[in-house]
């Protein structure tokens, strides 16, 4: 931020200013700083991820992060500043300021235009990707799994196998999926933390998400709208097996008489059992 | 019309006579609904029938309740061609009464302000200790301090509590008290209208709190369908308390809209009239069209539970999603009718409390403006998961992160603001800087979530509860215990305790700042919110957000214990002890019933400190 004085007097430049001065250099020792800490313990945080999405939501959180890294450093390098200086205390005002700055057009545009690119490099980063997202639901090679929602737990349906239905979910690794999601009873959302794909699922609709998982391992699905009692438990683990272990797992599993209805006649009544018991425990 | 020997009605209604009929009306209905309504048909939904006799005896309550407090006199005198008598207005604006008048339907706006700001403080009480309840299960990973089904309604309650109490924590206490005296008005446009306003949200709270005895509000604060179609009794307490409270946030909005508009001093023109004014009618005049659709939201809701209607179940061909909108058109617009007037009022503050003038008064209006504009194109960011269009996704994620620029306005004027200023080191300064440092963090991680790609990680998770909690309460409550000590010499003549003041804001804000970082660890490692019970992985975080959450409590206490102390025993407060330019501090303290002897005239706009310079 410039000072009015240093462009009045042609002999002070900006950095004769102590303030100013003070203020440049903050900002550029704590852009680094806030910029590396807040992307690095985040990222580290959200955990290794175990498909691309999930990387490509990591490396987002890197961008946003170093973009509003000098916003934050300059906001806080004044507010340092200001308080580095002889606070007043007592009951009576300190002495009224000289410099009363009321307005400074120059400053304004500046800080307007760059939150404005700032503003519209984020908005723009974020659809490129999201494009991407959506265009991956439209793969015709992916796997189709049908999930289902019911209080409290989650139904895994394996459309290609006739008739197989878990309630922990079993994925190819490096294999595209297309989850389509919906629920018998209330809205839950369907969300694999470690691959970062998210969605609700709807009674009466069928929503969509797809995703490669990448990586070996064991990782959770959670619910993350609240359902109703047991909200919390809703929560089961994925196992993301080579084409071997996941033939073998599917060999033991049992068929069900399944014609090839992607979503069975289970939904009742909105207030079905499970809503009684739920309701009339507690009326 | 009144006989030597008998009061007149409108001097026997008071707060006790309203709770009186207000029970006897909800006893009676519900008798006669019990014994008058015909039994369910086989295959209509579960509980209709108590649905309806729940929802009958509540709207009767609230009929009596108002009828019992007076409220309906002035209108029925009307119909009747009587309007009030002067003397009769003036024992309605409490001359003479002493402490009675709060008891009252009382139409002078400092008595509605006081009012306003003991409900504030009472709510923020209840909801406080509701979320230690919540911190405290949280406290281990297999929580079981309290049972599933009252932990879903602790969190409930605790969010639409805290969400209502913020919505009048600024616009209440101080828009009623303060904002008039600081236009050079003698009273609201309508005072009728303001008690009114002030009443309805007593008459709200007691739904709430017998919904809590007939199964609670199990849903969350947003209260989804059709979650809330299969939820027990208590439901129908939510949806009463919220249509009351919609009513009462129009009420308000009309009233102080039309008294800023038509009744600011002569020569207040808009360049001269004090931001916290444009914050305050930026706020209310946004809730104008918020609120009746969150009035409406309710009634389908209560509708499909009592009537058998299905606007949202979709068995019957109803959605979800038409909720989720409905609510969603009154929840985005609605965080910054919070925010906006605790940020104003901080804006009132830093020319005081820097010797300086407002830097640039024009971006201040531009930013509060164009945030009070966008917030009602980017509510369909809450939805962005929910598949209801996954098309428009790109659309709202555009106008949410416009949003920034004009908030980044707003952080301009602060920071141009104390930039080279003498600080002079009071409780309300310290907030200004505890909110750049608060709302920074809250902004920025807004930034993530209005990012679709990655609001498929965080969205759902405590990464978002820890979000609005840095913006609400370490923006907006900041702003609004800032204002408090800001204004109450004004408001009681005497000064807040400084030594109190100080030791409460540390305590709060450090406490702030250690149960948020934990929520943001735990949201980011993948905690759902609205959980009771939580994996081993997230102890850690939710152990240092609970601790926290203790320290926080404490500096409530503290600050809690500031006010009633200060009330009491403060010192007594000069006119004008922060040596202000805005108009309430020329009034003499307590301030008379009809504030001024003449009504001020206004010259220049009240940031004239420092030697002035042309502007550049």
């Amino acid at each position: 931020m410039t000072d009015i004085q240093a462009h009045t007097k042609k002999s002070s430049r900006w950095w004769d200013k102590k303030d100013v001065r003070q203020t440049a250099i903050l900002t550029v020792v704590l852009t680094p700083i806030i910029g590396y800490l807040a992307s690095e313990v985040q990222v580290r945080l959200m955990g290794p991820p175990a498909s691309q999405v999930m990387k490509t939501t990591e490396n987002l959180m890197y961008i946003f992060t170093w973009a509003a890294a000098p916003v934050m450093a300059i906001v806080f390098a004044i507010a340092i500043v200001s308080l580095s200086g002889k606070l007043h205390y007592g009951d009576n005002p300190p002495p009224e300021a000289d410099h009363a700055i009321r307005n400074s057009s120059k400053t304004n545009i500046v800080w307007v235009t760059l939150s404005a690119i700032l503003c519209l490099f984020a908005v723009v980063g974020g659809m490129v990707v999201l494009q991407h997202d959506n265009e991956s639901i439209l793969d015709d090679a992916a796997v189709d799994i049908n999930v289902t929602g019911q209080q409290w737990v989650w139904n895994y349906d394996y459309p290609d196998t006739e008739g197989v239905r878990s309630q922990e979910l079993h994925l190819v690794v490096n294999k595209p999926v297309v989850f389509h999601v919906t629920a018998i009873d209330v809205k839950h959302s369907f969300w694999i933390v470690e691959m970062g794909v998210k969605v609700d699922a709807n009674p009466g609709a069928i929503t969509e998400v797809a995703v490669n998982p990448n990586k070996l391992g064991v990782f959770n699905v959670r619910c993350a709208e609240l359902c109703g009692l047991l909200h919390s438990y809703m929560q089961n683990k994925v196992y993301v097996q080579t084409q071997a272990d996941y033939d073998k797992w599917l060999s033991t599993q049992p068929r069900r008489d399944y014609p090839g209805n992607p979503f069975p006649q289970e939904n009742g009544d909105m207030k079905t059992q499970d809503a009684t018991e739920q309701k009339g425990g507690n009326a | 019309m009144s006989t030597t020997k008998r009061k007149p009605l409108i001097e026997r209604l008071n707060v006790f006579t309203a709770f009186f009929f207000g029970a006897l009306f909800a006893i009676v209905s519900w008798r006669l609904a019990l014994t008058y309504l015909p039994m369910d048909g086989e295959h209509a939904p579960l509980f209709t029938r108590e649905d309806k006799i729940t929802l009958i005896s509540m709207i009767s309550w609230f009929v009596g309740f108002m009828f019992g407090i007076g409220a309906l006199i002035g209108p029925f005198r009307w119909v009747a061609g009587k309007d009030l008598t002067h003397e009769e207005n003036m024992y309605y604006a409490g001359k003479d009464m002493g402490l009675k008048r709060y008891f009252r339907y009382t139409t002078d706006h400092k008595v509605v302000g006081i009012q306003y700001l003991v409900i504030t403080m009472i709510i923020f009480g209840i909801a406080g200790i509701l979320a230690m309840l919540i911190r405290s299960n949280l406290g281990s990973p297999e929580g079981g301090l309290i049972n599933p089904q009252a932990y879903n309604s602790i969190v409930g309650t605790h969010g639409i509590l805290m969400i209502v109490g913020a919505i009048i924590m600024v616009t209440g206490p101080f828009g009623n008290y303060i904002m008039p005296i600081m236009i050079g008005a003698r009273d609201m446009a309508f005072p009728r209208l303001n008690a009114l306003s002030f009443w309805l949200i007593v008459a709200a709270a007691v739904p709430l709190i017998w919904g809590q005895f007939i199964g609670g509000i199990s849903t969350g604060w947003t209260a989804y369908n059709p979650l809330a179609g299969q939820s027990p009794l208590g439901m129908n307490g939510y949806i009463m308390y919220i249509c009351i409270f919609a009513l009462s946030t129009m009420v308000a909005g009309a009233n102080i809209t039309t008294t800023v508009i038509k009744m600011r001093a002569k020569g207040m023109t808009w360049n001269r009239t004090p931001i916290f004014i444009h914050g305050v009618v930026a706020s209310v005049a946004l809730a104008l069209p918020a609120f009746p659709t969150f009035f409406l939201s309710q009634v389908m809701s209560g509708m499909d539970r009592a009537l058998g209607t299905n606007f949202y179940n979709p068995q019957g061909g109803g959605s979800g999603w038409l909720y989720e909108h409905l609510f969603w058109l009154m929840g985005h617009p609605e965080v910054y009718v919070i925010l906006i007037p605790a940020v104003a009022a901080l804006m009132e503050m830093a020319p005081v409390f820097t010797r300086r003038p407002l830097y640039s008064f024009t971006v201040a209006v531009v930013g509060i403006a164009g945030i009070a504009g966008l917030s009602v194109l980017v509510w369909a960011h809450h939805m962005y998961m929910s598949g209801w269009a996954p098309l428009l996704n790109a659309p709202f994620m555009l106008t949410t992160e416009l949003i920034s620029i004009p908030t980044g306005m707003l952080f301009l004027v602060l920071v141009g603001t104390i930039w080279r200023g003498r600080v002079w080191a009071t409780m309300p300064m310290l907030s200004i800087y505890a909110l750049l440092w608060n709302f920074l963090i809250g902004g920025v991680t807004g930034i993530y979530l209005s990012d679709v790609p990655a609001d498929a990680s965080f969205h759902g998770s405590m990464y978002v509860t820890a979000h609005f909690h840095y913006t609400l309460m370490g923006a907006g409550l900041t702003g609004a215990i800032a204002s408090l000590v800001y204004w109450f010499p004004k408001m009681t003549g005497r000064m807040f305790d400084k030594k109190l003041s100080w030791i409460g804001f540390w305590l709060v804000q450090i406490g702030f700042n250690v149960t948020f970082m934990g929520m943001f660890a735990v949201g980011l490692a993948g905690q759902p919110r609205r959980v009771s019970v939580f994996d081993e992985m997230f102890n850690f975080g939710n152990q240092i957000a609970t601790g926290g959450a203790y320290v926080i409590m404490a500096g409530m206490l503290v600050f809690l214990a500031g006010v009633i102390h200060s009330w009491k025993h403060g010192q007594v407060a000069p006119m004008n002890p922060w040596h202000a330019k805005t108009i309430e501090w020329t009034v003499p303290n307590p301030v008379p019933l009809e504030n001024f002897e003449t009504l001020p005239e206004v010259h220049d706009d009240p940031y004239s400190y420092g030697k002035q310079k042309e502007s550049v």
